[in-house]
């Protein structure tokens, strides 16, 4: 144990306080991150094959728990294509976009940092016939 | 007054250690289940032990190859001591990480290898087929002849780190001088090794060996998430098979007697080693 | 004991580092990657890292609740052991009637191991009642004999006339204790609080055997359920064993010294 020579008091200053004091500042800070974006907002964008939005599309929103993944809810886009979901309560879900006319894209995943993140989906969800 | 002061850590070494091996030995002459009154059956338990349970010699045979391994760990752990007890540089950054995987938590230490072991995310299988060793993965831990090497390979790579402290604690406390006289006088090294050092390392030689033999009683962990005494019992300790007995058999008197034969066993290895090491061995135990 | 070519040992001793440290970085690549477990062969840096096997981990299973348990009976026993064994030590540093003998029954009792008296251990915990609870858990861990003799050692260090005058003075036994030996014995308080820690962190056989609960389960026996379902095929079972070595390793790099103090000692002295 080395005794550091500031003015401070050297038990501030031993690893033993500053690291657990460390610790604390990251927990804290993560947490207020976690409370700042957790409102559980969604969004993406549909396009379809060429890369034309797509309005009036169905997106579903699975929900991953241990082994399945159930649907929790669907909502369609709007006329740029763009569409949000609220009150997504998981870590992991799944998102799918049907259009009549235009068929069904891949399920894609978005895994979040925490529970109920606000996430915009990186890359839209391209519908194939 | 003053034994007050004594008397909760005095109570909690009686209501662990002391009762329970009192208690333990009784139970191990009486016919007894939680529901039933106890009844004594003598040596009953003993002698379906010692003659019909087969389980039990396989149990003992391997808790005997788990402590003989211990020797082989302590000889790499010598090596690593003297390479460390010098002036190299960086010496105590090996000694770290030789040390760091001893206070890991054993389950977690078990995962890591059951992973290393496995057929093909494992490193051990890749290293071996990449280096043309092995043209077929093979299953370590599920196969009857490799699972109990593999598993005390492991144990191995954790105590190491601790007996390469006791022996590095050991090879600081040998006298510089002997050392330089030897040296005026012209000793061979391998004779200075053999005559100076091995000698005077003696008690921490004997430290290691009872705490290899405390391991195979310790070991539970290790077993129990790396094969859980599988395949068949091929990695069945003693220390597992009484927790199978007692916990998943509920028969809690016949695993107190094979508890029994466990400590024992313990006891009279502990001597032989205490004699082993010239008999004054047991100074180190004394205050 | 001196030889020429340095270079030598170094490369020994890098291939010793390299054999304890692999295990580590084969475990980490896989937590941080979703490589598919199944696939051969494996990769030897890891591909696209992610921490999402870790925020697997803390939703998928109790996690927190795991983490919980640990640290609640960890700390009862770092506290269990800081006090009692202060305690238990300072006793042994008077002179009282039977102080042989008490020295000897803790030399003895060190040589039984735990897991040898585990059933009537478990018999008697049923007993009183404390099963499936957290001061069941910690019981057993509460007092250790190691760290009593590595008080005793230090407070047989601090000079008897500082005790005695404190004693003049009109102070208690356990005013004494608590201002004169403490504050003068603060590497084996660090010994002890490690030691404690680790033990208790650890400890697997004893909460096997009595919690029934999910609800009180530790880490190393959530970490074990873990194992049972999801048998190796999963990133996130590596995330877990990572958690859950992450403190063990934290708190010995942080205290090296003092806990291989602690080690020695016990085994030197005992």
């Amino acid at each position: 144990m080395s005794q550091p020579r500031r003015r401070l008091h050297p038990w501030l200053l031993s690893r033993w306080v500053i690291v657990p004091a460390v610790l604390l500042i990251l927990v804290f800070g993560w947490n207020l991150n976690v409370a700042m974006n957790a409102t559980g907002e969604i969004r993406g964008r549909v396009v379809g094959p060429g890369g034309q939005p797509v309005p009036n599309a169905t997106v579903q929103l699975f929900e991953r728990s241990f082994v399945v993944n159930t649907e929790k809810q669907r909502t369609t886009t709007g006329t740029d294509g763009r569409f949000r979901f609220e009150g997504n309560a998981s870590h992991a879900v799944q998102l799918q976009a049907e259009a009549p006319g235009l068929g069904k894209s891949e399920r894609t995943t978005l895994r979040l940092l925490f529970r109920a993140q606000d996430a915009d989906l990186p890359a839209p969800l391209v519908l194939k016939p | 007054m003053i034994l007050c002061f004594l008397l909760p850590s005095l109570a909690i070494f009686l209501l662990y250690r002391v009762i329970p091996l009192g208690w333990n030995a009784v139970l191990s002459f009486q016919s007894w289940s939680p529901m039933r009154p106890p009844r004594w059956v003598g040596l009953e338990h003993y002698e379906e032990m010692l003659f019909y349970d087969d389980v039990f010699w396989t149990a003992l045979w391997n808790t005997l190859i788990w402590i003989g391994a211990a020797p082989l760990a302590i000889v790499l752990a010598l090596g690593i001591a003297l390479l460390v007890n010098s002036d190299l540089k960086g010496a105590s950054v090996y000694r770290t990480i030789v040390f760091l995987s001893y206070p890991l938590m054993t389950v977690a230490v078990g995962i890591i290898w059951r992973w290393m072991y496995d057929e093909r995310g494992g490193f051990i299988n890749w290293a071996l087929r990449e280096l043309g060793l092995i043209d077929k993965p093979l299953g370590f831990l599920q196969s009857f002849d490799l699972a109990m090497p593999s598993v005390i390979l492991t144990d191995i790579w954790q105590v190491i780190g601790f007996y390469m402290i006791i022996l590095l604690t050991g090879l600081q406390q040998i006298p510089q001088h002997l050392y330089e006289a030897a040296r005026v006088d012209g000793v061979p090294r391998h004779a200075v090794f053999l005559h100076i050092t091995l000698p005077m390392l003696r008690p921490s030689l004997f430290l290691c060996a009872v705490i290899g033999l405390l391991n195979s009683f310790t070991s539970f962990d290790l077993v129990y998430v790396m094969t859980n005494g599988g395949p068949g019992h091929a990695t069945e300790l003693l220390v597992t098979y009484i927790y199978k007995l007692g916990f998943g058999q509920t028969k809690f008197d016949y695993a107190a007697a094979v508890t029994v034969v466990q400590f024992l066993l313990l006891l009279v290895l502990t001597f032989l080693a205490n004699r082993l090491a010239g008999g004054n061995a047991g100074a180190v135990e004394k205050d | 004991m001196r030889r020429g070519v340095p270079w030598l040992r170094h490369a020994v001793l890098i291939l010793v580092s390299a054999a304890m440290l692999l295990p580590f970085y084969w475990v980490l690549k896989t937590a941080i990657t979703d490589e598919n477990i199944y696939a051969y062969p494996p990769r030897l840096l890891p591909q696209n890292p992610h921490p999402y096997n870790f925020v697997d981990v803390w939703y998928l299973i109790p996690f927190p609740r795991y983490l919980l348990n640990s640290i609640v009976v960890s700390l009862l026993a770092v506290v269990g052991n800081v006090v009692l064994n202060a305690m238990a030590a300072y006793a042994l540093t008077q002179s009282f009637r039977a102080k042989k003998l008490v020295i000897l029954l803790l030399l003895s009792c060190m040589l039984i191991p735990f897991q040898a008296t585990i059933i009537p251990a478990y018999l008697i915990t049923a007993r009183i009642g404390l099963l499936n609870s957290y001061l069941g858990l910690a019981l057993p861990l509460l007092s250790t004999i190691v760290c009593i003799f590595i008080y005793k050692s230090a407070f047989e260090a601090v000079p008897r006339s500082l005790v005695e005058a404190a004693r003049m003075d009109g102070l208690s036994e356990w005013r004494i204790i608590t201002h004169v030996l403490l504050p003068l014995s603060r590497p084996a308080i660090a010994t002890n609080v490690i030691l404690a820690f680790i033990w208790s962190w650890n400890s697997f056989m004893w909460p096997l055997i009595i919690t029934r609960d999910a609800d009180m389960q530790t880490l190393p026996l959530g970490l074990a359920r873990f194992l049972s379902y999801m048998e190796d095929t999963t990133g996130a079972l590596y995330a877990f064993v990572c958690l859950v070595l992450a403190p063990g390793i934290l708190v010995f790099l942080m205290a090296q010294s003092a806990f291989i103090r602690g080690l020695t000692h016990g085994a030197t002295k005992g």
